[in-house]
This record gives C-alpha cells, sequence and structure tokens, in this order.
C-alpha cells in the first residue's frame, strides 16, 4: 500500500512539472537536460517583499571585528514558510558577509552609519518563475568616537586667554619637578578654553618645593582665570613666607621636633605652624585676590565666577627624610607614592558630592576654610613621586574616592606613565631629563572613554 | 566606566496615537538615535530607556548605551495611563541609575522626556508622587497636540512644551530638538554641569511652543 502512495505522488509532481518545462522528460537528470540544443532566453525575475520574523542584528562598530549568530536555516517568513536560499545586498559594501557554514555574519565593519541590507531569499518550493523575496532590515554601525572630536583653537582675543596645553620642568636639589596641563577633549570640541592651570617652585635659598594644581569650574565664565589666580597666588605666597626670617626657622624646627617625638604638642605646634603661616595662608590669599579680580572688573561680577577648586604642596628634605604638607579643597587627588615599600599616604580628603559633579571650590570663601581641615602634613624616608593631578585625571586613572587610596590603583598610574599605555607614551622618570615635561603632556592625551576634561598633572620625582 | 547621562523616554502609546501620530513617535526615536550617534558626546556618556504607556506603563527598551540601543516598534491602543508610567520611571530611575558613593561612581542626574496625547485615565497623583522621590536633573513634559491637559503637566515639571498639531512633521520636530537637548546635556555634564533649567536647553523650534 505505502509504495503505491509513493507512486501516486511522484505521478502528480511530474503532472504539475510538465506542462511548465514542457520537456515531458523531468525525470532525467539535469545533465541530460543541458545537453538538450535550446534557444537561449533571458530569464525574467520578479520580487515581492516579504516580511523575515528575524531578530535585530546587534549593532557594530566601526573597524572594530563584528560577528553576529545568524542562520538563514531556521528563519521563517511572517507567513511561516521556511527559507531555502538567500543572498544579501548591503553586506560586503560594508565590510560583512555571511558564512553560512559557521551560521554566522561576520568582517570588519568599514563604514559608519544605519546600514540599509536587503536579503533576497526563495522559499523551499521555489521553482523558476515564482517571485524571488525581498526583506529589508537596519544594521547599525555606531562610528569611532574619536574621529568625531573635533580639535578647534580657542580664539587669542578672549578675555583671559590662555594657551590650550601648558608644561613645565624644573631641575633643583635632590628631585626634579614636571608639570602638564592639557585642555580636555569637550572643550577643543568646542574651541573653549582650558580651566585647569598649575604652577612649580623651588627656591634655591630654603631648598623648599612648592607644587600647585587648580581645576576651575566648568559652569563659571571665568574660572580659567580663577585657576590661574589660585595657582601662581598661592605658589607666590609659600614662597614669600617660606623664606621669611622667623617663619622658615620655627618651621624647619618644629619639623625636626615632630620628627623626634610625634607627641600630640609637637604635632599640633607643627600643625599649627605650617597652616596659619604657610598652607591656609596661600590659600587665603588666593581666594582674595579672585575677590579683588572680580570686583576689579569694570563690570564687577560675582567670585563664584571664578571658581576653581585648588591642591597646594610644599616638600622639602632633612636629614632624616622628607616633609610634605598639603592644603586641598575641592576634587582632584594628591599623594606621596612609595613604589619600594608598596605604599601610598593621601593627603587629605576629596570633597565629593551625592550626585557627579559636585564639589566644592576655593571661591566660597570662609566657609571653606572653616568647615573641616584641609591641612596635611606627612614625613616619609624617601618617596618614588609627589603627585598632584586635576580630576580630569583622577576620574578615568582612580574612578572613585575610595580607589584613591588603594596602593594598586597608584601603582597601575604609575606603570601608566612609564609607558604601559595602548599608545607606548613613556614619561622617562630618570635625573635631568628634561625632557619630562614634554613626555608628561603627550601622556595627559591618552583615550578613556566619556573622561574627557581638561587634564593636570605636577610630579615631584 | 565614565559617568553615564541616564535619558528616559516615555510614550503615550494611547488608542488615540493611533495612525500618524504612533509612526511619526516611531520614527522621531530612530532619528533621534541616529543623530545622537553623531554626537561625541552623547556616544561616549548618553543612555537610553524608552517606556510606554496606554491602559497600562511597559518598559520597552531597558537603560541600553546608546551604541548598542536599537529603536523598538509601537502600537497604539488602550486609555492612558499617565500615574502608571510616573511610578514605572520611578522605579527604573531607582534600580537603574547608579547613585555616587566612596566606593561607587555614580552617574549624571537623568533626563526624563514625557510625551502625552491625552489626559490621564488613571490615578496619575500616585505615580507623581513616587517619581517626585527620585532626583532627576531635568524633565521636559511634551503635550502633542490639544487634547493633553498641560495644567496636569505642570504638576509634574516646570518644563511643559506643546505641539499644535500631533502630525508628523510637528512631531519630527520635537524629537530633533530632544536630540539636541540630549546632545548639550551630555556636553555640559562632560564639563562638570548638571543642567536644570529650560534656559540652559537649545531653544525649541518654531512647532514646540513653552508653555508658561
Amino acid at each position: 500500500m505505502e509504495e503505491n502512495k509513493e507512486q501516486e505522488i511522484q505521478k502528480e509532481v511530474s503532472a504539475e512539472e510538465t506542462p511548465q518545462a514542457e520537456k515531458g522528460e523531468t525525470t532525467d537528470s539535469q545533465s541530460e537536460n543541458s545537453q538538450q540544443p535550446e534557444e537561449p532566453k533571458m530569464p525574467e525575475i520578479t520580487y515581492q517583499t516579504l516580511a523575515i520574523l528575524m531578530k535585530n542584528l546587534p549593532n557594530g562598530k566601526v573597524k572594530k571585528e563584528y560577528e553576529a549568530e545568524f542562520d538563514v536555516a531556521t528563519l521563517k517568513t511572517e507567513k511561516g514558510n521556511s527559507i531555502a536560499s538567500a543572498e544579501f545586498e548591503g553586506l560586503q559594501a560594508v565590510g560583512l558577509d555571511y558564512f553560512p557554514e559557521e551560521k554566522k555574519i561576520k568582517g570588519i565593519p568599514t563604514a559608519a552609519g544605519d546600514h540599509k541590507i536587503t536579503i533576497r531569499y526563495k522559499l523551499g518550493d521555489w521553482t523558476d518563475g515564482k517571485p524571488v523575496l525581498l526583506y529589508t532590515f537596519t544594521l547599525i554601525i555606531n562610528p569611532d568616537p574619536r574621529v568625531l572630536w573635533n580639535n578647534t583653537p580657542t580664539p587669542e582675543t578672549i578675555e583671559y586667554y590662555k594657551p590650550d596645553s601648558d608644561k613645565a620642568f624644573v631641575q633643583a636639589g635632590d628631585k626634579n619637578m614636571a608639570a602638564a596641563s592639557q585642555r580636555g577633549r569637550s572643550h577643543a570640541h568646542e574651541g573653549n578654553s582650558r580651566d585647569d592651570d598649575f604652577a612649580l617652585h623651588f627656591d634655591t635659598k630654603t631648598d623648599w618645593y612648592a607644587l600647585v594644581v587648580a581645576d576651575g569650574a566648568g559652569s563659571a565664565k571665568f574660572s580659567r582665570e580663577g585657576a590661574r589666580i589660585a595657582c601662581q597666588t598661592a605658589k607666590e605666597i609659600c614662597e614669600a613666607q617660606l623664606s621669611k626670617d622667623g617663619i622658615a626657622e620655627v618651621l624647619d624646627l618644629a619639623i625636626a621636633e615632630y620628627h623626634k617625638d610625634d607627641s600630640d604638642k609637637n604635632r599640633i605646634e607643627l600643625y599649627q605652624s605650617l597652616h596659619s603661616e604657610v598652607l591656609a595662608k596661600a590659600a587665603w590669599s588666593a581666594f582674595e585676590n579672585i575677590v579683588k579680580e572680580a570686583q576689579a572688573k569694570v563690570e564687577p561680577v560675582k567670585q563664584k565666577e571664578y571658581a576653581t577648586t585648588l591642591i597646594l604642596s610644599i616638600a622639602k628634605k632633612f636629614e632624616f627624610g622628607w616633609f610634605v604638607g598639603a592644603w586641598w579643597v575641592g576634587d582632584g587627588g594628591i599623594g606621596i607614592y612609595q613604589k619600594e615599600n608598596n605604599q601610598v599616604e593621601i593627603l587629605g580628603e576629596p570633597d565629593g558630592g551625592e550626585f557627579a559633579g559636585q564639589t566644592r571650590f576655593l571661591t566660597m570663601g570662609e566657609e571653606i576654610f572653616k568647615d573641616r581641615q584641609r591641612t596635611y602634613f606627612k614625613i616619609v624616608k624617601d618617596f618614588t613621586a609627589l603627585v598632584l593631578m586635576t580630576d580630569g585625571i583622577t576620574d578615568p586613572k582612580f574612578e572613585t574616592d575610595a580607589n584613591l587610596k588603594r596602593i594598586e590603583k597608584w601603582n597601575a598610574l604609575w606603570e601608566d606613565l612609564n609607558g604601559a599605555n595602548e599608545d607606548g607614551v613613556k614619561v622617562d622618570f630618570t635625573d635631568d631629563n628634561a625632557q619630562a615635561a614634554d613626555q608628561l603632556l603627550r601622556w595627559l592625551d591618552f583615550w578613556s572613554k566619556g573622561n574627557h576634561d581638561d587634564r593636570t598633572i605636577a610630579i615631584l620625582y | 566606566m565614565a559617568r553615564r547621562l541616564p535619558v528616559y523616554l516615555v510614550l503615550d502609546t494611547s488608542g488615540s496615537m493611533h495612525g500618524e501620530p504612533i509612526s511619526a513617535v516611531e520614527t522621531g526615536v530612530q532619528t533621534l538615535v541616529s543623530a545622537l550617534r553623531q554626537d561625541p558626546y552623547a556616544l561616549e556618556t548618553a543612555y537610553l530607556s524608552v517606556i510606554t504607556f496606554d491602559s497600562s506603563a511597559k518598559q520597552m527598551v531597558p537603560l541600553t548605551e546608546l551604541t548598542a540601543f536599537q529603536a523598538p516598534t509601537f502600537t497604539a491602543s488602550g486609555t492612558t495611563a499617565l500615574g502608571d508610567a510616573l511610578r514605572l520611571v520611578a522605579q527604573k530611575i531607582d534600580s537603574e541609575v547608579a547613585k555616587t558613593t566612596a566606593e561607587v561612581k555614580g552617574d549624571w542626574k537623568p533626563l526624563v522626556f514625557i510625551m502625552t496625547d491625552g489626559e490621564p485615565t488613571d490615578h496619575w497623583q500616585n505615580g507623581l508622587a513616587e517619581f517626585r522621590k527620585q532626583k532627576v536633573g531635568m524633565t521636559i513634559c511634551c503635550a502633542a497636540g490639544q487634547g493633553a491637559d498641560t495644567n496636569v503637566l505642570k504638576q509634574i515639571s516646570e518644563i511643559v512644551v506643546q505641539l499644535d498639531t500631533a502630525d508628523s512633521a510637528t512631531i519630527k520636530a520635537f524629537f530633533k530638538w530632544v536630540s539636541a537637548s540630549v546632545s548639550t546635556s551630555s556636553q555640559k555634564v562632560e564639563s562638570g554641569i548638571n543642567l536644570e533649567k529650560v534656559g540652559e536647553l537649545p531653544p525649541p523650534p518654531p512647532e514646540v511652543n513653552i508653555v508658561v
């Protein structure tokens, strides 16, 4: 019985095909068919649109390897038919192809955009004369954000113009200082000024080092000048105070006493001398100078238009080791990195907020000098580097306040500075390398997704 | 990971949006995303979520990185459960947006765009109470056409805009403005500024009227 049925079906099939082919020999093999002489006729192909039920392909990124699972054999049309064969139009043009054996669409996308890809396909029961079916979908290839960033120079005609980058190298005493400051991509894209600033000083008479970095608030109109005034004033006041008779000696003595005996009494005496005579005095003078500048304008503005953070540090070598003092308001970071003993000393606390982008500024005035302790100091035997950074660096390199205290992050930063980065940019921290500042400036160009703020770093090493 | 700028699009898909308005919204979301992909600030910081509401609210796309985002398709039917939408967006902000702590680098405060063409049909005040508990950078309400109650929207946010008609050209203009607003906002946050006032947004096109 079963055999009979099969025969019947075969009959039906041949009966259907016969009128179309008009050859009568449908059971013959194709090779025999092709031998038959016949007038060549241009095949007419008709097309019809029929949607395929498929999940969207994941988005790609230009010049970045793309691979997506895709299997024509399992696809169904919206009417539920299976698909026998398919060709892709538009895939190769963007550097991709379909690999049926691997069941994948892959390649390296060559162009960004919302690409229209058309699948031309045939159903399982397709025969000559039936329409070829079409389905078009969108494949999104994202651009490389790096090429979207413009670099528009800041117009030199603006009020308080400053160059888009700056650097300095100071060869001095037992250690050298290098600093660099680079306008962030977000400012460069719009042709806006760098708001960060820094200052370095080594006093050959007293052997005191001073390093200052400041980050002008993005929301404040003249913050670039606020940051500059803060750095310059802080540096000058430290320099002046530390060379004054009666201050330098008292401070030196207090440091030596504290080193001998770190009693509360000695700590408080040292703190008071350092805080009132040098660090807080320098910071307060910086604040005053900003207020003066704001009021001296033809049309006076509020000092908050000059809003800036400030990290100020002084250091000096004694027979027993290095003394480092710091005063800090705002975000960013300062640490004494000691590679040999795998240690870092953070000289203060960053002023963070509950939300991203909230911090405290020097220009808040009195409250900043009252709200909490901002003067910190430390005596260490020696150190690899004293590093001051604005948040353009701490955000991408440390991410959180908690990480700022973690030695692993500092080790990574130090290796990064020494060339362990994707661009292979290395800062040569050997003694007397006058190129250190240029190298540091080049290092500041590092890529970090979404982190394009101004970046400033000052290092004593 | 860098700080993200979360953007919530809360869209009315009730029955009255059927036809031209809903397909204009669909196209609007697509063009919004294509435009933002050309903007380096947005490309690196913006994250998008789409919440729709008709008889109830539904998150069509969870908060997704702009580069991975794919615009959904919409169908319009049912009533206007604005309150449920507010409740859902509040719940999603709470679970999807990171707050800054010593251990976690928080996100920027989210931007919320709410578009509706009719009067709410549910107890929207309850949803609003939930929504108010969340820290939002800026909420922009859009009354699409004359059927929406701008007095209700004014209670959700100070920033209310109105489209004279809910035709495709007008809806397109609105989404273009949303795109420009997200661009501006993602640029500002990279300089450390959270937007709070409508004056900080790009000026809306003539089809989009600010309701005062």
